[in-house]
């Protein structure tokens, strides 16, 4: 039998990245197909391939064997394909049949005929037993909710094929069994169905075959699962060699507690909070999407209010309104995860963004900044981590996103930072940059910098650490020694978080 | 990974060249040439706009024009707006005619009196921005209408004509064919290339225009900087009112009622971006150079009103196009975040 749909040999360049490397995938009818790979292996690219969202430099898109080319989201929708992003894309103040017939709303004399749409929107509600009227504003639903009626709309569309981006991350563990439910119901009726995930026990649970990403290329190709460990995914995800790579072995020479957090608690949310970092150590802080992680290293430059609690600096308690206070007064720098939205004002020069945390400090006379004093203050910086770029003058914006992370980096080693929090130092870098950043990262704590690590990517998190506090719901649940062995570490992080998750739903069901 | 595709579609030399600052200079060339083509055409056609006399009366409005344009563009570099500089000039015009005629106050001191209370009504615009979380528009729309108010309240609407006659003397002076004003602008111009350009506190409101969630995780005090920009802003705008007093000779309710729109214009038209993050000084004095020359041609014409106005319109329509155009291609070079 023909596949409903084949992807052969697409490759897709960015300058300076090749996202996707001669990627092929298989999709069959009645047939759930697993895509995995690590943040930045091109599982994003090829969605946006098939989606018409980007289009392949080579290769070619097989539809029932015959090739076809999408020039937009439209044609490919057109064509049967729906997708189900990560993000909601409802409007919130639309009813859920509004938001599923959003874009041929049934219309008599031109007025939009509601009863008629909620009749047309019932059966696949019904199939997806969603039992809930119709008419119901879609911001009145859960997340998970929200997710059916994305895939209820992406039904309606008569699509054949669906592409489901991690649509487990953000929902309970109750949810993500009637979620699978469904699935394998929708399977059962002839969809052919690609879930992208990261959580290996449901993809074990759920799929048919499975394709792993890595580095761009396809590391397998159209594989059954049956079989296969959860090991064995890892393994072809993260490849052995790069598993243990070759950052040597770290003597962590440790000084005394540089940053401790007391019992805090936070305006973000965060309750009862306590954790050290030494100078020298490497600190991680590792939870799932949503634990509240950046939002405890923003907490603690001031940028959410202390509650209460204390937040000590080399034993002293340290106040910090604003992260000006931060900066000026405890030398802690946090580089966002968020490159573009928080880290980096992209319209300005490489000099005034690695500056900024530093014109307080530099300024002459009356807040002047004459005669290239900014430049001679952070080109030495600039030069250590090999930013490049044609010249400190450049926007930011075109750099790469490897040496764009570099310019975010550079801007708190110039304002002398002691402790550096690190959120996702890696994402959207090239494999080569991440080795250079990890190293970095190790040589800035060798010197002597108190380092929080937060990082989402597992095999990051085992590199660096010395040691890794795990956070779920805005609370630290357990912190242990690293022992840098990557099946052991991954078994216990994720332990304790479903331990602590499913003590979270007996409490809630005891109440 | 998108962004790198958005961003590396020329490669970053190039990309220098040909782009942002061969742009900006563009930009000033072209209204250079535009105005003197304009300069050129009204004086071959109207002898009398080069006369003596003319050139002093237009540079005396134009040094205003380019003033109340500094004061939109200080708050526009912020990506802010600021529609209460006309109403803030017309305080501080009355309150140098209070000063000068019921209070008796020397010239210097009434001035001073009068700037600080431009420069405390902006700051009052900045602290309800920040403490609010409301866009500047609403704020300043509020604010224009609570401060003539409240203007028209205190003065029961009289206007002072009775001011000393070394007040209004300042308006009279000129070196060469030009109005003192002039020096007076372009004194603040100078002044304010070196505020963007070289110090700290420029740095900080461009900062926190481009990107303010970034500027203040990175310890730019963001809050103060909107406040402190508010009342620049402020300030110049009382500064143009005290002008205007001295060549009216007279403090009249009725000052910076039509100064919104040439606000806007000098700025927009010299390359300021609407949306926050770049301004350029000497751009916004060719766009009110422009504007000066353009409407003073069109009355030595014998247009009526009306149509300078329609004219002005249609340049602020030119204006906004060639910013939106330009904020396009800057999301195009992927500069521009969400």
């Amino acid at each position: 039998m023909t596949p409903l749909l084949e992807v052969r040999g697409a490759t897709k360049a960015f300058p300076g990245v090749k996202a996707l490397d001669g990627v092929n995938l298989t999709l069959r009818a009645g047939e759930i197909h697993a895509l995995v790979g690590e943040n930045g292996a091109g599982k994003s690219s090829l969605i946006k391939l098939l989606t018409g969202v980007l289009r392949q430099d080579e290769g070619e898109i097989r539809l029932n064997g015959e090739p076809v080319k999408f020039n937009s989201p439209h044609e490919s929708l057109a064509a049967g394909i729906a997708v189900v992003h990560q993000e909601r894309n409802l409007i919130p103040r639309y009813s859920i049949a509004e938001n599923m017939f959003l874009d041929r709303l049934p219309v008599r004399n031109g007025l939009v005929q509601h009863a008629q749409m909620r009749r047309e929107a019932q059966p696949w509600l019904d199939l997806l037993d969603l039992h809930i009227n119709p008419g119901t504003p879609v911001r009145y639903l859960s997340v998970a909710q929200m997710q059916l009626v994305e895939i209820g709309r992406a039904l309606s569309l008569d699509s054949k094929i669906l592409l489901l981006d991690e649509p487990t991350a953000s929902i309970s563990e109750h949810e993500v069994e009637r979620l699978l439910t469904i699935l394998r119901r929708l399977r059962d009726q002839g969809k052919a169905i690609l879930f992208v995930s990261h959580k290996l026990e449901e993809l074990t649970q759920l799929c048919d075959r499975i394709t792993v990403l890595r580095d761009g290329k396809n590391a397998c190709d159209d594989r059954p699962l049956k079989g296969m460990t959860k090991a064995d995914i890892v393994t072809l995800m993260v490849g052995r060699e790069s598993a243990v790579t070759d950052l040597g072995e770290r003597t962590a020479k440790l000084g005394e507690i540089r940053l401790a957090l007391r019992d805090l608690a936070t305006g973000a949310g965060h309750k009862g909070i306590n954790l050290d970092v030494r100078a020298g150590e490497v600190v991680g802080l590792y939870g799932l999407v949503g634990a509240g992680r950046s939002e405890l290293a923003k907490s603690i430059i001031g940028a959410y209010p202390v509650l209460s609690g204390r937040i000590e600096m080399e034993g002293r308690p340290a106040r910090i309104r604003a992260p000006l206070d931060a900066l000026r007064d405890w030398h802690i720098g946090y580089v966002s995860e968020d490159r573009k939205g928080e880290g980096l004002i992209l319209t300005q020069s490489v000099a005034r963004n690695t500056a900024i945390t530093v014109w307080h400090r530099i300024a002459k006379r009356l807040g002047f900044l004459w005669g290239g004093i900014e430049k001679a203050a952070i080109l030495p910086f600039v030069e250590r981590l090999n930013v490049k770029t044609p010249s400190l003058d450049q926007a930011v914006g075109n750099l790469s996103g490897g040496n764009q992370q570099k310019v975010s980096v550079a801007k708190w080693l110039a304002a002398d930072a002691r402790i550096l929090i690190i959120d996702e130092p890696t994402v959207g870098v090239d494999v080569r940059t991440k080795g250079y950043l990890h190293r970095l990262i190790w040589k800035l704590a060798e010197d002597g910098a108190a380092i929080l690590l937060i990082s989402s990517e597992l095999s990051e998190m085992v590199q660096l650490a010395d040691r890794i506090y795990v956070m779920n719901d805005y609370r630290i649940i357990t912190e242990m020694p690293n022992s840098r062995q990557y099946d052991e570490m991954s078994d216990r992080l994720m332990t304790a978080i479903h331990r602590d998750n499913d003590a979270r739903t007996q409490s809630a069901a005891a109440e | 990974m998108l962004h790198v595709a958005e961003s590396g579609a020329t490669t970053p030399a190039a990309s220098w060249f040909s782009g942002a600052r061969l742009w900006r200079l563009a930009n000033a060339g072209g209204l250079l040439i535009l105005i003197i083509a304009l300069i050129a055409g009204i004086g071959i056609f109207i002898p009398s706009f080069l006369s003596p006399f003319n050139l002093f009366a237009l540079t005396r409005n134009l040094a205003v024009d380019i003033i109340i344009g500094f004061s939109m563009m200080t708050v526009l570099g912020l990506g802010h707006m600021n529609l209460a500089v006309g109403a803030i000039g017309a305080c501080a015009a009355m309150v140098t005619g209070f000063a000068l005629e019921r209070v008796g106050l020397p010239i210097p001191l009434a001035i001073i009196v009068a700037l600080l209370t431009g420069m405390v009504l902006g700051a009052i615009n900045g602290i309800l921005i920040v403490r609010t979380g409301l866009h500047s528009f609403v704020i300043t729309l509020a604010t224009a209408s609570l401060y003539f108010g409240l203007m028209f309240i205190l003065t029961k609407a009289e206007a002072f004509r009775n001011l000393p006659v070394d007040f209004s003397g300042l308006a009279k002076g000129r070196i060469g064919s030009f109005s003192n004003f002039l020096f007076v602008a372009l004194a603040l111009a100078i002044g304010l290339v070196a505020l963007f350009n070289y110090s700290q506190l420029g740095r900080q409101m461009l900062a926190t225009g481009a990107n303010s969630v970034a500027a203040g995780l990175s310890g730019v005090p963001v809050n103060r900087i909107v406040v402190i920009t508010h009342a620049l802003s402020g300030l110049l705008a009382a500064i143009a009112g005290v002008l205007v007093t001295a060549r009216l000779a007279s403090a009249l309710p009725s000052i910076g009622e039509d100064w919104l729109l040439p606000s806007f214009l000098a700025p927009l038209l010299g390359g300021t971006l609407l949306a926050g993050g770049y301004v350029s000084v000497v751009g916004a004095v060719l766009g009110a150079i422009l504007l000066s020359v353009l409407q003073n041609g069109l009355i030595l014409m014998n247009v009526s009103g009306f149509w300078i106005q329609f004219f002005l319109g249609l340049a602020l329509l030119a204006a906004v196009g060639i910013d939106r155009w330009r904020s396009v291609t800057a999301e195009r070079r992927g500069m521009v975040s969400r």
